[in-house]
């Protein structure tokens, strides 16, 4: 009897911690969303209010604002990302005497603080002494100068181009994970049968790489939903609200605003986004499956 | 009964400044007993940590200073008003006041014990340290703006320092006819409403302000669209770096401590910097100071920066606390620190202190100058909306230099309205 009952008292305690540090929380937020707090007022929450958090959000043009900015956002930088990182995978894939080299050089980036790639390239995009700008300038005199972080749609370009340089390099690995997988025979039987480069790569290899690509695509998409901290120190959201992505917004609303409530529901809100890429991506695997056993 | 203590004799006597006024109280009821300070990272509180010795030797209290960066240290108040019980005496900016009031403890009578002289702060910062008519804080940290300047580009453009900002424009297109420099360096850019600090001065000078009497927003005004015109037109008139409409307060003090800028203005405490070997390429004799220019025939003013020292709710020590702040705000301790030769610490909150020939001499009148700037300052009511408030704000005057919206009127009526729709 005893024996039975010892693996279940030995997973009591890592139940009990998933329990206090995720469900807990997790459950404490839902609830706290569909109540109202404001921490001015009250340091635990106050009434119920329904669905007024949800509805609140809305018709708010900050939060809708948001919305816009963290869907363009991640468009961008998942595609660039799994893009650049493919192309990144193809070239690496050969051993050649940089090998080993490249591949420690190329995971620098992805060993890198966001806060602190956020800060760097604030600092090399200063159009006065930043490095990127005068460099830029030096190639292109018609650019000496130019305030990069001051316009809105290059201000969204360069925080895409720090996610991009963040991730490319981790992303890059799963692809090679991916390439190494796949019989190098049929690649060699199309080279003998006179096939093209490209066309081995978008004949044989893409199409084998096809769930590698949509995992990377998935991870990627919800992490890029997350960005926060690169917003935080490179951006800071502006110009205006031209970078003000939606972990940004929850962020400002929870501990800059003090509306607990709101900013609950606006995580839920993030987390229900999540959720349904989560859910279509179990779902693309699961048919994937089908397709690859029938 | 006071007692004058030993300890704190002696250190005034060494310093050769004026008696300490605060008095350890008598029979060290609260010896043994432990404050612990959280305060945001600056040299002023760690020159007051380093002469601790003298109050823990005067009342049996040991005190413990936490510092937390600024950028983090509202999210470090928070989790101490929501977590609570950490903290007994912690820092708080002006404008966090109201929204963090559930931290701080009215502490009205505890200081009328420990005889502390109210009317010594200016009302600008000591209305800060005020909530619906209770004392729950004292200011320890205030800061006015002072215009510097490069004294050698002024020269050599064969301009004086402006009084106006009319004449600012004026002096800084002759800067730079007559150097490389830029003008003058704003921040523009989006970082804790450090773009609003000067237009709020355009805003007042102008005849505007952000609120009526009922707490209607009331910048949109035509007052408040001629001082945003202007402020934006600084931008369009090219006397500001380009890189200005990104600049959060930081990068303008880089870009004048780099020699880029001729003028800027900002908060006086940022003087030291100016000249540090260590921070800047000028030396002491390239920078000069003067009061915030005004808008030709209106008042002078000054944006106002509070940090007030309040005893938490929470704290189990709050009689060992309120010592504590008795010692902390006697104007001799802040004295002791202006004039320490091995400081570079300029900011003072008592007006005993900012008027002070000694204090004057060393600094070249900086404190009579803010002084001054003070005895008209009004300081603004910072209320539990205002994190919001300054955020449509800063995002306004963000998105007008940018150059994502150009349409001032339409920008300004946009804000309000936001401010209106604030649940």
């Amino acid at each position: 009897m005893q024996n039975r009952l010892l693996p279940y008292w030995l997973l009591v305690p890592a139940f009990v911690i998933v329990l206090a540090t995720t469900i807990y929380p997790v459950a404490y937020s839902f609830i706290t969303s569909f109540r109202a707090w404001d921490l001015t007022e009250s340091r635990r929450p106050q009434g119920f209010v329904g669905l007024d958090n949800y509805f609140y959000a809305a018709t708010e043009s900050a939060f809708l604002n948001s919305l816009w900015v963290t869907f363009i956002f991640v468009v961008t930088s998942v595609i660039l990302t799994v893009v650049l990182a493919m192309a990144l995978a193809l070239l690496l894939r050969r051993k050649g005497p940089m090998h080993t080299f490249t591949r420690i050089v190329l995971i620098l980036p992805f060993a890198m603080s966001p806060a602190l790639i956020g800060v760097s390239y604030r600092f090399m995009f200063n159009p006065e002494f930043g490095v990127l700008a005068n460099g830029i300038g030096a190639i292109f005199p018609a650019l000496q100068g130019v305030p990069w972080l001051a316009d809105p749609d290059l201000a969204m370009a360069i925080l895409v181009l720090t996610d991009v340089w963040h991730w490319t390099p981790y992303m890059t690995f799963m692809c090679l994970g991916g390439l190494a997988s796949i019989p190098r025979e049929t690649e060699e039987a199309a080279r003998i049968d006179g096939a093209s480069n490209l066309r081995i790569v978008f004949g044989i290899i893409l199409p084998q790489m096809r769930g590698v690509i949509l995992v990377m695509a998935v991870l990627k998409t919800i992490f890029a939903l997350k960005m926060f901290d690169q917003v935080v120190t490179l951006t800071g959201g502006g110009p205006g609200t031209s970078t003000e992505t939606l972990a940004y917004f929850i962020f400002n609303v929870g501990f800059r605003w003090f509306d607990m409530g709101y900013a609950s529901a606006l995580a839920w809100i993030l987390t229900a986004i999540m959720m349904f890429i989560s859910i279509w991506y179990v779902r693309m695997l699961l048919s994937e499956r089908k397709m690859a056993t029938a | 009964m006071k007692l004058l203590t030993s300890a704190i004799a002696i250190a005034a006597s060494l310093y050769g400044a004026q008696a300490f006024a605060w008095e350890a109280t008598e029979g060290r009821p609260f010896e043994g007993q432990t404050v612990q300070v959280l305060a945001v990272k600056s040299s002023q509180f760690e020159a007051h940590e380093a002469r601790l010795a003298e109050f823990e030797e005067a009342t049996g209290i040991d005190v413990v200073y936490d510092y937390v960066p600024f950028p983090n240290m509202k999210e470090a108040l928070t989790t101490e008003m929501v977590a609570g019980g950490d903290y007994d005496v912690v820092s708080v900016m002006d404008q966090w006041v109201v929204s963090l009031q559930m931290l701080l403890t009215p502490i009205g009578e505890e200081m009328e014990a420990q005889g502390t002289d109210l009317s010594d702060f200016p009302a600008a910062h000591m209305r800060h340290g005020m909530l619906d008519g209770e004392l729950i804080g004292l200011p320890v940290r205030g800061h006015v703006q002072l215009l510097f300047y490069r004294t050698d580009l002024l020269e050599a453009a064969g301009v004086a320092p402006p009084e106006t900002w009319e004449e600012m424009v004026t002096v800084a297109q002759a800067v730079q006819d007559s150097s490389d420099a830029a003008g003058i360096v704003l921040p523009y850019g989006k970082l804790s409403g450090q773009n609003m600090m000067v237009w709020m001065n355009l805003l007042w000078g102008n005849g505007g302000d952000l609120f009526d009497a009922e707490g209607n927003p009331i910048f949109n005004s035509p007052e408040g669209a001629a001082a945003t015109e202007t402020y934006i037109g600084y931008l369009t008139d090219e006397i500001v770096p380009a890189g200005s409409a990104v600049f959060v307060e930081q990068d303008a003090v880089n870009s004048f401590k780099q020699g880029n800028s001729a003028m800027l203005p900002v908060w006086w405490w940022v003087r030291s910097q100016l000249t540090d070997p260590e921070q800047s390429t000028l030396t002491a004799d390239q920078v000069g100071f003067t009061a915030l220019p005004y808008v030709d025939g209106a008042d002078r003013t000054t944006f106002t920066n509070t940090w007030i020292f309040g005893v938490t709710e929470e704290s189990d020590v709050k009689g060992a606390a309120t010592e504590f702040l008795g010692w902390l705000t006697d104007p001799a301790l802040e004295r002791d620190v202006l004039l320490d030769p091995e400081l570079d610490e300029v900011v003072a909150v008592h007006m005993s202190n900012l008027t002070d020939p000694e204090v004057n001499e060393r600094w070249g009148g900086m404190h009579q100058a803010a002084a001054d700037a003070l005895a008209t300052a009004e300081g603004i009511d910072f209320g539990d909306n205002w994190p919001r408030v300054s955020e449509i704000l800063e995002t306004a005057i963000s998105s007008l230099a940018s150059g994502e919206q150009t349409d001032v009127q339409a920008v300004l009526d946009q804000a309000a309205e936001d401010i209106v729709a604030i649940r």
